[in-house]
Parts: C-alpha cells; sequence; structure tokens
C-alpha cells in the first residue's frame, strides 16, 4: 500500500508540472470527448469521428488510429463501456490510445486501431448524477415488465445516503442469510445443505405499483451488451424488442462490416476470455447453430490466454459475465473475429490472517470488503440502518450494501499498473498477427519460351489467417493469390485467380504455374486483415 | 370487328372528352359478374404485371379514386431510394382508423416472387371498388384497417422485369456483395447472349455429353444413359448452364451476380448469421425495406393479423421456418393456425397447407417468424401458383410444362434453340424457357390466383379480434352501493394476444374501465355461477385483463358507490376499442 501511494504520489507530480491535473475520479462524457480530440489534434495517425448520436443525444466515438494503407493493414478493433457500470473499460481504452500514439506508434506500422471507448455513454453518464445505481441501459424508454405503464417502479433512496444499495426484511419465509465470514454480506442459503433463510432481499426502494414486485420497472433503457444477436435474450429487460434495435449497436455494426481489415476485438468488459479460455465442447461446436467455441480456435484462445496470464498476472477472476446478446461473444460467434475480453482489474484475492474468519467459499463480496478495508477505501459500503417501510409495516427492514460500481471500479489512482500492462499485452499480440511471405520462389525454364513459377505462401506469424469461425465467415475475405501476366503472356497451367480460406500460423500452401512468354509477371497474395505481399517474378 | 370497334371508341371519346379513358365501358353496356365490381372507377388489367413505377401509379389511381377510403404512405426508402408504398385502407368514416384491428398484407420480398404484389393491387381495388355493394366488405372496412404493402423489394422487383434474369432471379435485393470474396463487387452476372430479357441456357454439341434432341419435340433434351443406343448420326450435346461469360476471368462463369442476400433472412426472429443461415446479410433488419416494415408493425400494435406474398409451388404456410424453433408454436395458436389454414386449402385449390420447417425447409430469420414470434401476430405466406394450374389436375411429369406452353400459350414462353459464338466455349446454342414461366402465374390464369388468395386473406382478417359488450347487469347492494356486471364479447377466432404473446407479455394487457362514478372495488369474474373472482386491488376503474379469448368472452365486475350514469371502455390493442 505504501509502495503504492508513492507511486501515485509520483505520477500526481508529473502530470501537475506537465500542466494537466486528472480529476481524481472517471472521466465525465466531455472529458472523454476532450481526450480523444486531443488525440487527435496531437497526433498524425489519429482521427475522430462520431458514429451517432445515441438516443441520450451523446455520442459514439470511434478513434481510428494508423499509418498509410491503413485500411489494408491488419487491424484491431478496442472496446471500452459495452456496460454502462464498467466505468474501468472506458477509462482502459482511452489510455491505450493516449499510450498507443505516444509511446508506442511504431505499432502501426504493422496494425491499425479503432477504439471505441464508450459504447454506453447514456447508462455511464449516470454515475455523475446525485443518486448513484448502476445504470446499464440507454435513453430509451422502455416498459421493463412489459405491463404497458412506463417506469412506474423505480428505486427510492430510502436511507438518504445518496446511493441505491439492498434491503433485507427480517422474515421467516425468506431465503436468505448473512454469510458466515461477513455478516454484512446477504447470500441466498443452501437448503441442501441445511441452511434456513430468515431474510428476504430486494433492491432499494418501494413497490410503487403494489404489483409484488420491487423496482422491476425504472428507468431502464436499453443495454448495449444485450442489444447483439448472439444468444439474444427475447423480452427481458434491457434486450430491446429485436437484435440490433438501437441506434448505437447498429451504427457500429454498419462500420465494423465495412472494416474488412479487421481481424481481432479486443473488449474490456465483464466478459472474459483472457484469464481463462473459453471451453471446446464438441456437441455445441457441431450443432447448426453453433453454441461453443470451435476446436482450433480453443486452442488459440488456449495460447493467447496463457500469454495474458503471463503479461498481466491477476488471478483469482470472477466468473466471465456473459449475458445473452453481448458484445463480447458476438464479435466471435457471429462476426468471425478474433475475440478477446477482459475486465482489466478486478479485486485481488485476500490472504486474509488468523483474527479473520474463514471466507471458504471465496465469496467475492466478502473479499471485497476486506481488501477494500486493507486498501483503506471510503464510502464503498453503506452499513445496514434500519427504516420504516411502509410496504412492511410490521417487519424489521433495514438499507445497505455494497456501493454501487464498487466492486468493478477501483479508484482511477490504482489502474497504472493494469493499464501498462495491458496496453503491452495487446501490442505484443500484434506482433503475433498473420503475416504472408512469399518463399521458396523458383522459376524453372520447361524449354519453348515456358517458365514454371513455384513459391509457397508463408503464414510467418503465430496467429491464423482467419479463426476457425472466420473462414467460415462471408465477412472475412479469403487470401487471394493472384499472378498477373501481359498480353504477350499466357498462364498454360495454373489458375490466374486462387482463393486461400485459411492459413494457420507457421503454416504453407505451395503453388505452381506454367506460363509462357517473356518479361515478367507478377504475383499478389493478401487479404485486407491480413495484409498484402507482392513480387515480381522475370520469367526464364 | 375492328373497325366497328374503333368507331365505338371514336364515339365514345367524343361523348366523354378527355376524363374517361379510351377504353372504359358505359355501366349500362356491362353485365355484373358475380363478385366483380360493375363499374370500377379505376379500370386495371389483371392479366399483366406491374413494375414498381406501375404499381406506384395504380396505387395513387386508387387513393384518388377513393379518398374515403384509402390513404396512400410511404414507409419508408428501398436501397436504391425507391419509396415503399402503403395503401392504408378502411372507411375512415367510422372509428378511429389507427385502434381498428389491422390486417397487414406485403408482396414481392423476393424480387422475382412477382404476383404478391398484384394480389395487393387487386385487393386494394376490390375492397375498395366494393364497398357499399358488398355487406362483408363494407363490414371489413368498418370494422378493419388494411395496411398492403405491394411490394417490400421495389428495386429488385424493376430487376427481375428489365434486366436479364432467370425466373428465379435475382431474388436477392440490390445492395452489392461480394459473393466470391475476391473483393469486387457483382462483376460476373449472367449475360443476355441472345437479347431477350430471359437468361436461359447454353448447350453445346458433344461427342461426349449425355444428351440428345427429342426427336419428337425439339424444344426438349433427353438424357442419354449408358445402355442407350442412339441412331447413327445423332447429336450428342452437353448442358454448359445458365447464359453468360466469364466477365472477371477467374475461370468461373456467372459467380458474382447481383446481391446477394436473401431479404427473407433477415427477420429479428432467432436470427442467425450467414454461415449458419445462408442468405442472412450483416445484422436483423439490416436491409432497408425491411427495416421500414418492422419499424411500421412496432409502431403499429393494433396489426392482429398478417399475410406475406412468396412464388411458387402452391402453399400457405406457417412457422417455424426453424425446426430449433419448434417450441415457440404452442398448441393454441397452432389451432387458430389450422383452422384458418386448412379453409385456405379449400379455397386454394391446389395448394396445400403446411409448416415451413419440415414440409419446406428449415430456416432462420424468415418474415413470417418474425411477425409471429416477436410480435405475436397470426401470419401466413402464401406460395403462389403450382402445376395443377396448368390442367388443373396434378397429374403429368414433365411434358406439362411443354404442352401448356405449345396448347395454351401457343409457344409464348419458351425461347428456341439458336446458335452463338461465345467466347470461351466456341459454338454453342441458347434457348429455354423464358423468365416469365414456370413461377409468375401465366396472364389468363392470373385474376383467377388473385382473387383466390385475396380471399383467404379476407378470411384471415375476418377472424381478428372483434369485440362487443354483451350484458351489462346491475344489482343493489343497499346502501348506495351497486354492482355492476359487464361481459365482453370475442365472436371471432383470434383471441386479442396470441399465446406466444400472453408467454412473454409482447403486448399490454386489455383495459376495461369504467367512468362516471366512484369505484370501490373492481375484479374480473372467474366463475360467475360460483362467484369466483378475483380481485385488482390497485386502480379497480381500469382493470387489466391479459387476454380476450376467441370465441369467448371475459366478465368484469365492480362495485360502486353513489347513483348516476357511467360509461364502459373497452381497450385492446389488438381488438380495437368500443365504448358504450
Amino acid at each position: 500500500m505504501k509502495k503504492h501511494l508513492s507511486k501515485f504520489g509520483l505520477w500526481v507530480c508529473v502530470l501537475a508540472f506537465g500542466g494537466t491535473l486528472f480529476a481524481q475520479d472517471y472521466p465525465t462524457l466531455s472529458e472523454q470527448e476532450n481526450r480523444l480530440k486531443s488525440i487527435a489534434n496531437a497526433s498524425g495517425n489519429a482521427t475522430l469521428k462520431s458514429l451517432v448520436k445515441t438516443e441520450g443525444g451523446k455520442d459514439i466515438w470511434m478513434l481510428t488510429l494508423g499509418t498509410g494503407d491503413m485500411d489494408n493493414k491488419p487491424a484491431m478493433a478496442i472496446f471500452g463501456g459495452v456496460e454502462g457500470t464498467h466505468l474501468l473499460g472506458v477509462e482502459m481504452a482511452l489510455r491505450f490510445a493516449e499510450d498507443l500514439v505516444n509511446n508506442r506508434a511504431s505499432v502501426l506500422d504493422q496494425t491499425t486501431f479503432y477504439v471505441f471507448p464508450n459504447m454506453s455513454p447514456d447508462a455511464y453518464d449516470a454515475y455523475f448524477n446525485n443518486l448513484k445505481w448502476e445504470r446499464s441501459g440507454n435513453a430509451k424508454a422502455t416498459d421493463d415488465d412489459r405491463d404497458g405503464r412506463l417506469n412506474e417502479d423505480g428505486y427510492e433512496d430510502l436511507d438518504g445516503n445518496g446511493m441505491i444499495t439492498l434491503m433485507r426484511v427480517a422474515d421467516a419465509t425468506g431465503d436468505w442469510m448473512m454469510h458466515p465470514a461477513d455478516e454484512r454480506v446477504m447470500i441466498p442459503a443452501d437448503k441442501d445443505k441445511g441452511e434456513q433463510g430468515s431474510f428476504k432481499v430486494f433492491s432499494e426502494g418501494s413497490d410503487n405499483d403494489q404489483d409484488g414486485l420491487f423496482n422491476e420497472d425504472g428507468e431502464g433503457g436499453i443495454r448495449f451488451n444485450k442489444n447483439l444477436t448472439f444468444e439474444y435474450d427475447y423480452f427481458t429487460p434491457g434486450a430491446g424488442e429485436h437484435p440490433v434495435s438501437e441506434l448505437e449497436t447498429r451504427a457500429l455494426l454498419d462500420e465494423l462490416y465495412l472494416k474488412w481489415n479487421l481481424y481481432g476485438i479486443f473488449t474490456f468488459g465483464p466478459g472474459n476470455n483472457l484469464s481463462t479460455p473459453w471451453k471446446y465442447n464438441r456437441a455445441g461446436a457441431s450443432k447448426r447453430v453453433v453454441t461453443s467455441i470451435l476446436e482450433e480456435d480453443a486452442m488459440l484462445n488456449d495460447l493467447i490466454s496463457k500469454e495474458y496470464n503471463k503479461t498481466v498476472g491477476l488471478k483469482d477472476a470472477p466468473a466471465s459475465e456473459n449475458p445473452g446478446g453481448d458484445f463480447h461473444r458476438w464479435a466471435y460467434f457471429h462476426f468471425g473475429r478474433l475475440s478477446l475480453g477482459t475486465p482489466g482489474w478486478w479485486v485481488p484475492m485476500v490472504k486474509g490472517d488468523s483474527t479473520m474468519k474463514p471466507n471458504a467459499d471465496k465469496n467475492h463480496e466478502v473479499n471485497f470488503l476486506r481488501w477494500a478495508a486493507e486498501e483503506g477505501l471510503d464510502n464503498y459500503f453503506a452499513d445496514w440502518k434500519e427504516i420504516k417501510h411502509p410496504d412492511f409495516p410490521s417487519q424489521k427492514v433495514e438499507v445497505g450494501g455494497i456501493a454501487p460500481y464498487a466492486m468493478m471500479n477501483p479508484p482511477i489512482e490504482m489502474i497504472d499498473g493494469v493499464v501498462e500492462k495491458h496496453n503491452q499485452f495487446i501490442t505484443d499480440l500484434t506482433t503475433k498477427q498473420a503475416k504472408l511471405e512469399l518463399v521458396n520462389m523458383r522459376t524453372e525454364s520447361v524449354g519453348k519460351g515456358l517458365t514454371r513459377v513455384t513459391v509457397d505462401v508463408y503464414n510467418s506469424g503465430v496467429l491464423p489467417t482467419h479463426t476457425q469461425m472466420g473462414a467460415r465467415s462471408r465477412w472475412l475475405r479469403p487470401v487471394k493469390v493472384v499472378l498477373n501476366t501481359e498480353n504477350n503472356q499466357e498462364i498454360v497451367s495454373g489458375r490466374k485467380m486462387q482463393m486461400i480460406r485459411a492459413l494457420n500460423g507457421d503454416h504453407h500452401q505451395s503453388f505452381s504455374w506454367l506460363v509462357k512468354g517473356k518479361g515478367s509477371v507478377s504475383l499478389e497474395v493478401g487479404a485486407p486483415h491480413v495484409g498484402f505481399v507482392s513480387t515480381t517474378i522475370n520469367l526464364k | 370487328m375492328m373497325k366497328k370497334y374503333l368507331i365505338t371508341t371514336v364515339f365514345m371519346l367524343g361523348l366523354f372528352g378527355l376524363s374517361t379513358p379510351a377504353w372504359a365501358q358505359d355501366a349500362s353496356q356491362v353485365f355484373r359478374a358475380a363478385g366483380s365490381p360493375q363499374d370500377p372507377k379505376v379500370q386495371i388489367s389483371f392479366n399483366r404485371y406491374y413494375t414498381a413505377e406501375g404499381l406506384e401509379e395504380i396505387g395513387t389511381k386508387i387513393a384518388k379514386a377513393h379518398p374515403e377510403l384509402v390513404k396512400r404512405v410511404s414507409i419508408g426508402k428501398s436501397f436504391e431510394g425507391r419509396d415503399i408504398w402503403m395503401l392504408q385502407i378502411t372507411n375512415y368514416a367510422e372509428g378511429n382508423a389507427e385502434r381498428k384491428p389491422a390486417f397487414y398484407v406485403d408482396g414481392n420480398i423476393h424480387s422475382n416472387e412477382i404476383q404478391g404484389a398484384e394480389i395487393c393491387i387487386y385487393t386494394a381495388w376490390y375492397l375498395t371498388e366494393n364497398f357499399g355493394d358488398v355487406d362483408y366488405i363494407t363490414e371489413m372496412l368498418n370494422d378493419r384497417v388494411f395496411y398492403i404493402v405491394p411490394t417490400i423489394n421495389p428495386d429488385a422487383r424493376n430487376h427481375y422485369m428489365q434486366e436479364p434474369n432467370t425466373g428465379s432471379s435475382p431474388r436477392s435485393g440490390l445492395i452489392p456483395m461480394d459473393d466470391d470474396g475476391d473483393g469486387l463487387f457483382d462483376e460476373d452476372q449472367p449475360d443476355d447472349i441472345d437479347g431477350n430479357g430471359s437468361i436461359t441456357q447454353m448447350r453445346r454439341k458433344s461427342s461426349l455429353g449425355n444428351f440428345i434432341v427429342d426427336p419428337q419435340d425439339p424444344r426438349q433434351m433427353i438424357a442419354v444413359g449408358p445402355d442407350d443406343e442412339l441412331p447413327e448420326g445423332t447429336e450428342r450435346y452437353e448442358y454448359l448452364g445458365q447464359e453468360g461469360y466469364d466477365n472477371d476471368g477467374d475461370g468461373r462463369v456467372n459467380e458474382d451476380n447481383v446481391g446477394y442476400y436473401d431479404p427473407n433472412r433477415d427477420w429479428g426472429w432467432k436470427w442467425q448469421p450467414d454461415y449458419i443461415q445462408r442468405g442472412a446479410y450483416k445484422y436483423p433488419f439490416s436491409l432497408p425495406e425491411n427495416r421500414a416494415v418492422a419499424d411500421f408493425v412496432l409502431a403499429h400494435p393494433n396489426i392482429a393479423g398478417a399475410q406475406s406474398f412468396h412464388n411458387s409451388g402452391g402453399m400457405i404456410l406457417r412457422g417455424p421456418g426453424a425446426q430449433e424453433d419448434l417450441a415457440t408454436y404452442n398448441r393454441e395458436d397452432v389451432r387458430i393456425y389450422d383452422a384458418i389454414g386448412q379453409k385456405g386449402q379449400k379455397m386454394l385449390p391446389g395448394y396445400r397447407y403446411l409448416v415451413v420447417y419440415k414440409d419446406l425447409y428449415s430456416v432462420f430469420g424468415g418474415e413470417l417468424d418474425w411477425f409471429y414470434g416477436s410480435r405475436g401476430i397470426y401470419t401466413f405466406t402464401n406460395e403462389i401458383f403450382n402445376r395443377f394450374a396448368y390442367y388443373k389436375n396434378n397429374e403429368g411429369g414433365r411434358d406439362v410444362t411443354y404442352d401448356f406452353d405449345k396448347e395454351l400459350l401457343f409457344g409464348d414462353a419458351f425461347e428456341t434453340w439458336k446458335p452463338f459464338n461465345h467466347p470461351t466455349y466456341g459454338e454453342i446454342e441458347v434457348g429455354g424457357f423464358k423468365k416469365n414461366f414456370g413461377r409468375a402465374t401465366p396472364g389468363f390464369l392470373l385474376e383467377e390466383e388473385l382473387h383466390r388468395n385475396m380471399a383467404f386473406t379476407f378470411y384471415h382478417a375476418y377472424h381478428m379480434p372483434n369485440l362487443s359488450f354483451g350484458e351489462v347487469k346491475e344489482k343493489d347492494l343497499g346502501g348506495g352501493m351497486r354492482e355492476i356486471t359487464a361481459t365482453i364479447i370475442n365472436d371471432r377466432l383470434m383471441p386479442t394476444h396470441a399465446s406466444q404473446d400472453l408467454k412473454y407479455k409482447i403486448e399490454r394487457p386489455d383495459y376495461i374501465s369504467i367512468e362516471g362514478v366512484d369505484v370501490v372495488a373492481g375484479m374480473i369474474v372467474e366463475n360467475e355461477d360460483f362467484g369466483v373472482t378475483r380481485e385488482q386491488k390497485v386502480n379497480p376503474e381500469k382493470l387489466e385483463i391479459a387476454n380476450i379469448p376467441g370465441m369467448g368472452s371475459v366478465t368484469v365486475r365492480w362495485i360502486v358507490s353513489g347513483r348516476g350514469d357511467y360509461s364502459l371502455t373497452v381497450d385492446s390493442a389488438k381488438g380495437g376499442l368500443i365504448q358504450q
């Protein structure tokens, strides 16, 4: 902790002397915009555009970082804010862009980056409201419980502390109990183990419409991370009336589908296949509607995950959160790209000592409270406080719980280390991307003005040219092999144009032609998401 | 004969001036055929097809001739910027048009499947020209509104008609795509070698070919088997596929046609990407024409029934489109589909009532699945026309089409084989059935086909929910209190909420409200005889009813205080708005 503080102090000093001082909190939307604009203004390699304005009138920004013929260079897209509550993802995507142009610009020789730092600006903005609750949906008015009434039962700040937490109601019929290691944490009783619940737990508020449900239809909106097509969860709150119903979802997909050079998508969000890779399941992979990562892609994910854990060094990640219709899985299952995701940070597991009750089930909330205490954080927990609740006139009702946003978003001054490691990991990854080379080129005279040309098209990268899934998609082009001849030349054997559906890392495919004529021919090989190589061949 | 006709025409022109089309007849000269308007304000020939512009003009005429019955609106733009025109037809003088149960009809989602547009036009024409004359139609337009979109694919409809195509192309819309992955878009389309507007077949004489010309019918080719002995000098042929050149020099012919995607794999119910469902575009409603329809439907919860028209095969189809979606179609709703579909089989001789996934193919992203699965709207797709129509039976083999062409179309449907010199294949012959034959109904059969399909949609539309008040009873409870019990009747097959709708609460509940008195309590009567009721504690004056069943009723009760008159309102998204 001490070391951490001193490092932090140094950072503040550097920035202060540099003339900028970041507020010690996650950036507002206008601060995000200013930072994006200053990247675009300061760097000749950066262009910024707004894809669309959301229902709430907020911009969806896209920052393009690249040099030269950037549309024909392999590209990676970086996403933040796929969940509006994950403020950290927005900051990490921004910091990646800032770090790249300032310190790692040479990466752009090989790779183009598209950075979409905040896909949920309407929801993100709610963090700055006086009353804090974890908003995930955009500004569209939604009837979350589909009863024909709009927003008739939202939250109320019953204890007046400026945030929405939980209510626990003492009730013998309840299914909740206190965690044995920390009574502030409520857990469902496990009846199979003979445990008995003695509380009911609700989010903080009243049953305004007297339908027996609490806060089931407040200001909801549609959640970007539930609005995509893969395993879309119909008719559930936040999903929308159909997949890709929202302005921001449509604008993004319209943009991505034009980016033929995109091979990878990196998402800072709750979906995590970096700490632990996605598991291959033969049955799920062989159905018509594929639900498992394909076998070769699972091996690739495994390899990348090992690298990630080595570089980033975070352990005990919480389970990956993939609601139906999420972006992280869409990018692989429906868009065919290499899709990598991580929250970027999570609460480290506190070892504890003999004075503490054992956190036997590694409960993440218990662990969070211990960690926050160790770090000396403020305002991370609202202590349970008894209130009078009109819906429970004769029962003891307490309000309290972990502060909104606290578990996913550490104090911003803590994130320098993880930011640096993730930026390093992403740039390392680009050095492993597929790279085409033309090797073992031979020209032989076969007599009578005929030349035999042979060449191996070699992928010298670690990554394949196409994920196994991507090779099935019409939205990734095959590698095209074209032998261009002049008028006085003729291809006698072999084809002028051929396609390679996919080439794994360190693999090659051999080609051979018989060409009649004199002079030289040119060979062009590539695809936008792999890059192009060409060479001139002198005929014998 | 000809001369006499000319004289009559000139005479009529003189009589009526320019206000009457030269070919109109005086009503007194016409004898009404049963079931068809005697003296329609708008004259339309129903033995031919119309381009997108032709449909626009007819739609405009119908709307102008019947302003009290028709509103013509554009619901959006196609990829090439054409308006997607909808005719909204009801008796605007009665009730609130926006609140009447609505029936949606469209045609031509597949560009080459053209009859749907003419069915739509015929339907709009028939409704407007018979309103006031035929009670069934008058009542239909008093109680219901029709949303009719003749073509939801105007760009590619024109492409089918005006550019060289087969009877099955382009099917796609016109957004260019790189079908062969070479980075070029639509660069190797079929080529109309013989210049007749149709893409037919190429054949070539070849000693290794497996076909010969049928000696009894030179239009036909006969396959030669390994044991067949051919007379000396018999010419063998090989097929070379559809008319075309290798335009991009990649060694393949016609491999990157206009499009290609399938607009009927683009809808937002259980949508799957192209690698799973060939033909899907980028995401649900990524095609502007479908998005226009979806946005309209989402904004019009009064739509209770829908119909889309395709060709061909003579089918009345319901979902599910995909086997994986079987669970969506449950028993209560299938019962209603069956009742309407089986009636359709009777009304459309030669058509069969079928289920897409098991009788046709198992596909995701179809229009009818979105209408039903996502919106709870009972929807059919008809595949117009099949061979039954040729001789009104299902007999005969492949000769039937050739016979029909010869005997009833006098050879108009077939392009005789003619020699050409092909840059790759050398001396070839080009010929075959033209694009307007095989799937599109021949002209003289068209009006019947339009009428029968329209009648089927009327039957479907008739059975959308139809609400009315039954008995309203009052009982004095003493102490200034009254008990008011009202029954609301739905006398048609469809409930106000399909069971799919109820399962997911797609549409809001129906509201039955009382005004003008103080309501003490309100309840839904579950069993009147035994006095079983379910109280609604909050807002009892506006009772929320999950559903008003088809061929059924709902009974509600209020305890009110005070004297005085009261009014009752039933407010149902799909069942309409009634007051008493």
